[in-house]
């Protein structure tokens, strides 16, 4: 089945940042993020430690794996199982893809998305409490 | 070259600022950057980015604001002894006569001032609307690219994004519009007094070293 993506995005990033650079639109990076994040979710579900911490940020990889290779350590986040994308945001080199039980943020790298922080749960008026993160 | 090189200076000067703007902001864009873990982004990718276009644009909309208050207010208010004030016996839009308008526009006269009805309306008012619209134009793209760099900077820190409406009417919209604002409305009122007491020789905006610090719209 294919995954409901809503869009919240903005058109000057979008006509700026793609035809100056000839970059994706908005709309495509949000479906790479959004892709990227259910990936992450999918194959810690499958016991992939090492296919997960693939697609992590270096910083949150170091993080991560500060106690015990990333492979293992990643396993034991207690990240929720892939659901449904909710909602994707992209603004400039950062997006956030809301999944029905979990948030996951990315930053953009020069090879794609790499996802920076995940097992996110809102905080009234403050930061995403999030599960595996960077320093 | 000389007899327009007010414009084309000033519009030197303008490319050659907005590319050291851009190198500096380049520099601040990619530190917050590596602060993130994120990696440097380029050149080109910082100029067409959010963060620049807001930057540009707050500058942008407070200066063509001050330029269209100053030219559309000053058709009623005065300054006594100022070179930026007319005499202080001509408030107000004064008559088809002293502004060359319709039948005592001269053969010099733009075709616009002479013919009447609209076209003469809109060309009498076209300095104060141009300036008007390039403000408004301006403060619409910094609340676009605002509320776009506002969200880069939202997710960069683990919080949700904002919508358009919900920025223009918080803290870091008005923050960049008001902290421009103060700035510009300041460098008028002191241009307007300063000028009273004080002489640039030779300069268009200043009144002649002579003249009495009573004299009213007399420029050099």
């Amino acid at each position: 089945m294919r995954r409901p993506v809503k869009f919240r995005s903005l058109l000057v990033s979008v006509a700026l940042l793609g035809a100056a650079a000839g970059c994706a639109t908005v709309g495509e990076q949000a479906e790479a993020a959004s892709g990227i994040a259910v990936r992450l979710l999918a194959v810690v579900d499958a016991g992939d430690g090492e296919a997960a911490c693939a697609l992590l940020a270096p910083a949150t990889l170091r993080t991560v794996a500060e106690d015990e290779p990333c492979p293992q350590a990643i396993l034991e986040k207690s990240l929720p199982r892939p659901g449904t994308v909710v909602e994707t945001s992209v603004y400039g080199q950062w997006a956030q893809v809301k999944l029905d039980d979990d948030t996951v943020f990315l930053g953009a790298f020069p090879g794609g998305w790499r996802v920076v922080a995940a097992g996110c749960t809102p905080q009234a008026s403050r930061p995403y409490d999030c599960s595996v993160e960077g320093d | 070259m000389r007899e327009n090189s007010i414009g084309l200076v000033f519009g030197l000067l303008f490319l050659i600022v907005l590319v050291g703007q851009a190198y500096a902001g380049l520099a601040v864009f990619n530190e917050a950057q590596r602060a993130s873990g994120l990696p440097d982004v380029a050149f080109w990718r910082y100029v067409t980015s959010a963060s620049f276009g807001v930057d540009v644009a707050e500058n942008w909309q407070s200066e063509y604001l001050q330029f269209f208050l100053f030219i559309v207010l000053t058709v009623w208010l005065l300054q006594r002894g100022s070179p930026e004030s007319k005499s202080l016996h001509k408030p107000g839009r004064e008559t088809d006569e002293e502004q060359k308008i319709g039948p005592y526009a001269d053969e010099k006269s733009p075709e616009w001032a002479r013919v009447g009805g609209w076209r003469t309306s809109v060309f009498a008012n076209s300095l104060g609307l141009v300036m008007g619209l390039i403000f408004l134009g301006s403060w619409l793209a910094q609340s676009v690219a605002g509320v776009a760099a506002f969200n880069e900077e939202q997710l960069s820190e683990r919080q949700d994004p904002v919508s358009w409406g919900q920025y223009v009417l918080g803290a870091d919209f008005w923050n960049r519009t008001l902290q421009n604002w103060q700035s510009e409305l300041l460098a008028v009122a002191s241009m307007a007094i300063l000028a009273i007491f004080l002489r640039q020789r030779g300069s268009s905006q200043s009144k002649p070293v002579g003249s009495a610090h009573e004299a009213t719209g007399v420029e050099g």
